[in-house]
């Protein structure tokens, strides 16, 4: 079991990186920009087979930053499959799969020789399960936030600069990108809350005490990077609703925020 | 596929006098494709006429001179003779017919490669032929082959993407910034050809509110009246229209809202009703059956109308800037929403200072036409992709069609029973003695023959006898009946 998670760590970047070949073509050559492809659920099948492997072995689903971060690219790679699907149009698939591959590959670097101490003792249990799964949704959303809103801003940028180049035609009108983003960072904010919600119930639920556990350096990184994802997009609901904040500034937060909350959940697994 | 023909004339090898001479608008049309049904010379035909090509499709009988024919029927339609130098004409037979319909389907055969309209009109023609019972086995097979050709262009390459005119560029443009432009207010600013043209452009995509300012609030207010009520939109040129089409602006409507202009004012037209009662809307706008109304005001009142507008378009014939920094700037700062300005007018009619504002999305005539050059090369580059596609489903169609010539027919026929004969001989040739099996061999040999004599003979006399979809048809039906297509 051990070799097949070994293999299976390695396997996934490469067959993001595959699939991000196969987006970038359709992109830049404009080929089989309609074509529906199984590529993309065959790789989300192997993925999502990987995770289950792993928790079978670990006895917990995916908790610790490092499993997150690959927990978060198969959740993207999912949503995006089925957008493809809804749409029928897989151009803008590249930048989703560069962001997933990126991902996939930062979670494999960090669990490759990574020696897994069961520590988690708040994920092997039942409210820990629960407080896993808003927060990967949560990460998720925010993610394709932070993709949209980047889409968002070159596309901006191209039209007032009126520059027709590769982006001009590619991508979806620029209010529809904007809305995506908007919308992306709702759902990810009510997933973090709800996250964030559950937080002190899974430190009752766990063997040792919440003082404990908020000792722990890795669990409090978690903490504070959930608590500053929170306040980031906090901000921009605020601004959204009650200051008006204009689209630009929303997609400008969406990919700042993602940002931050990307090297606190490196920083996390970096930790002892 | 001898008999196979196609004889016109198109924008490439005739002059347009020549073209209207010849050409069949849509009245004509019906009476010449109900003179062909009348007529025993051809055994299927169809006629495809627009203002850049009249064509006659036709599976010919024996003896007949198409082009002589052709304008014979054009003579007799249009009631009188049609003087046309017979070198303006192209005639393609067989496979060269075939490509020839597959490229005009295509769109690599109009005057703009990759123009919209031409697949439909195609497909239009082709009902008309339906409809008079013109058309038979190979004409459909061959039409709707040209149909799957023009789609597969369509949705393979980018040779039909991105618009070639001024005003549909524009459309465009706003298309990048707006999901929709249902609900979306229009200000057009002055009256001149290509903004009209854009305009129309942007209300064929659902705009549903128009407010045009002019220096003469009479000429606004006839506008707003033509861009609501008025003529389908020309597009520039891009596509092919049918032949005859009128325009004109109805009188009457106009009189109505120049008895508005008379009390004075901004006079606000109430001018709902079938704005693009003949103009579809994109699918996906969601505006699908909207209604469009208008306003007029004079150019005065441009700065109290700019917060309602979504899109402006602006070209007049000011020699100073319309659209003012100073009258304007801080109007538009405070606006949420943003704003596509097109300026068309040279010297320009908007500030340039305007386009700094974070929510406005200023362009001239310079960015359209540099969009519509980047769109043509685009197409042109195309172009390899499309011919690509055209020569592959050639190569099919005429796979196809070979595999029901009567000759082929005949030896597959022959070796399907020899190979029958062969299976059995072996299965059951154990059982018999040497000088038996040899009795057999003859046996058999002489009974195959016996039984392909007659259908043989049926079939040779196809060809003689019976017309080229009869025999087509006989043919497929054979090789269906003895599975001659299946892989053995």
């Amino acid at each position: 079991m051990a070799q097949a998670l070994v293999v299976g760590n390695w396997l996934l970047p490469l067959l993001y990186l595959a699939l991000l070949i196969d987006y970038g073509a359709t992109f830049f050559l404009r080929a089989r920009t309609h074509a529906r492809s199984p590529w993309l659920w065959l790789v989300a099948g192997v993925h999502a087979a990987v995770l289950a492997l792993r928790g079978i072995h670990y006895g917990h689903p995916p908790a610790h930053a490092q499993e997150v971060l690959s927990g978060v690219a198969l959740a993207m790679a999912a949503v995006y499959a089925a957008v493809e699907i809804a749409g029928r149009d897989r151009r803008s698939g590249v930048f989703v799969m560069l962001l997933v591959f990126l991902l996939q590959y930062t979670s494999s670097i960090l669990l490759a020789g990574w020696p897994h101490e069961v520590h988690a003792e708040a994920a092997a249990s039942a409210w820990g399960r629960l407080h896993v799964v808003p927060a990967l949704v949560a990460y998720t959303a925010f993610g394709f936030a932070c993709v949209y809103g980047l889409l968002y801003l070159a596309a901006r940028r191209g039209l007032r600069h009126h520059r027709f180049g590769v982006l001009f035609d590619r991508l979806p009108p620029l209010d529809l990108l904007g809305r995506m983003t908007w919308h992306a960072l709702v759902v990810g904010f009510v997933f973090m809350t709800l996250t964030i919600a559950t937080g002190p119930a899974v430190a009752a639920s766990g063997r040792e005490a919440a003082g404990h556990l908020a000792s722990n350096p890795k669990v409090l990184m978690k903490m504070v990077t959930g608590g500053v994802a929170w306040v980031i997009y906090a901000a921009a609901m605020v601004g959204r609703l009650a200051a008006k904040w204009p689209p630009q500034r929303i997609a400008a937060v969406a990919v700042a925020g993602y940002a931050v909350v990307v090297a606190l959940l490196v920083a996390s697994a970096l930790l002892p | 596929m001898a008999e196979l023909v196609v004889i016109g004339l198109n924008h490439r090898t005739a002059p347009v006098e020549v073209r209207e001479r010849v050409a069949l608008p849509p009245d004509l049309l019906a009476g010449a494709i109900q003179a062909v049904r009348a007529d025993p010379a051809l055994e299927e035909a169809l006629i495809l006429s627009t203002c850049n090509r009249t064509e006659l499709y036709a599976v010919l009988r024996a003896g007949c001179d198409p082009l002589e024919y052709f304008l014979a029927l054009v003579g007799r339609v249009k009631g009188a003779a049609v003087g046309a130098d017979r070198a303006c004409f192209y005639r393609h037979d067989g496979p060269a017919a075939a490509r020839h319909l597959f490229r005009v389907a295509a769109s690599l055969d109009s005057q703009i490669v990759g123009e919209h309209q031409i697949l439909g009109q195609v497909k239009d023609a082709y009902r008309l032929a339906v409809a008079a019972r013109t058309t038979g086995f190979l004409l459909n097979k061959l039409m709707h082959w040209a149909f799957r050709v023009g789609k597969r262009v369509q949705t393979e390459t980018d040779l039909s993407r991105g618009p070639a005119g001024i005003a549909p560029a524009a459309a465009e443009l706003a298309g990048q910034i707006f999901e929709s432009l249902a609900g979306k207010t229009v200000l057009l600013v002055g009256a001149g050809r290509t903004a009209e043209a854009a305009a129309r452009a942007l209300l064929a995509r659902g705009a549903v509110r128009l407010i045009v300012a002019n220096r003469t609030l009479y000429r606004a207010q006839q506008l707003a009246y033509d861009l609501v009520h008025g003529p389908a939109p020309e597009d520039e040129g891009e596509n092919e229209e049918p032949p005859g089409i009128a325009r004109g602006a109805p009188a009457a409507g106009g009189a109505a809202v120049a008895g508005g202009a008379a009390v004075g004012g901004p006079a606000a037209a109430d001018l709902r009703g079938p704005a693009r009662s003949d103009r579809a809307s994109p699918a996906g706008t969601g505006a699908e059956g909207a209604t469009a109304a208008a306003e007029a005001i004079a150019l005065e009142d441009v700065p109290r109308a700019l917060p309602r507008a979504d899109l402006v378009i602006s070209s007049t014939g000011s020699p100073e800037p319309v659209l003012t920094y100073d009258g304007l700037a801080d109007g538009l700062r405070r606006r949420e929403r943003p704003v596509f300005i097109v300026d068309i007018a040279v010297p320009r009619d908007v500030d340039e200072r305007l386009g700094g504002l974070e929510n406005v999305f200023l362009y001239n005539i310079d960015d359209l036409d540099r969009l519509v050059a980047r769109n043509l090369e685009r197409r042109r580059q195309e172009i390899p992709r499309a011919e690509a596609i055209v020569e592959d489903e050639l190569a099919r169609f005429a796979e196809w069609l070979a595999s029901l010539q009567v000759a082929p027919t005949i030896r597959l026929l022959n070796e399907f029973l020899q190979s029958l004969r062969q299976a059995h001989l072996e299965r059951y040739g154990r059982q018999f003695a040497d000088a038996d099996l040899e009795r057999l061999r003859r046996f058999t040999e002489t009974l195959c023959s016996r039984i392909l004599a007659r259908p043989t003979e049926f079939l040779r006399s196809l060809t003689q006898e019976g017309g080229t979809g009869e025999t087509l048809r006989t043919v497929q039906l054979v090789r269906r009946l003895f599975g001659l297509d299946e892989p053995r």
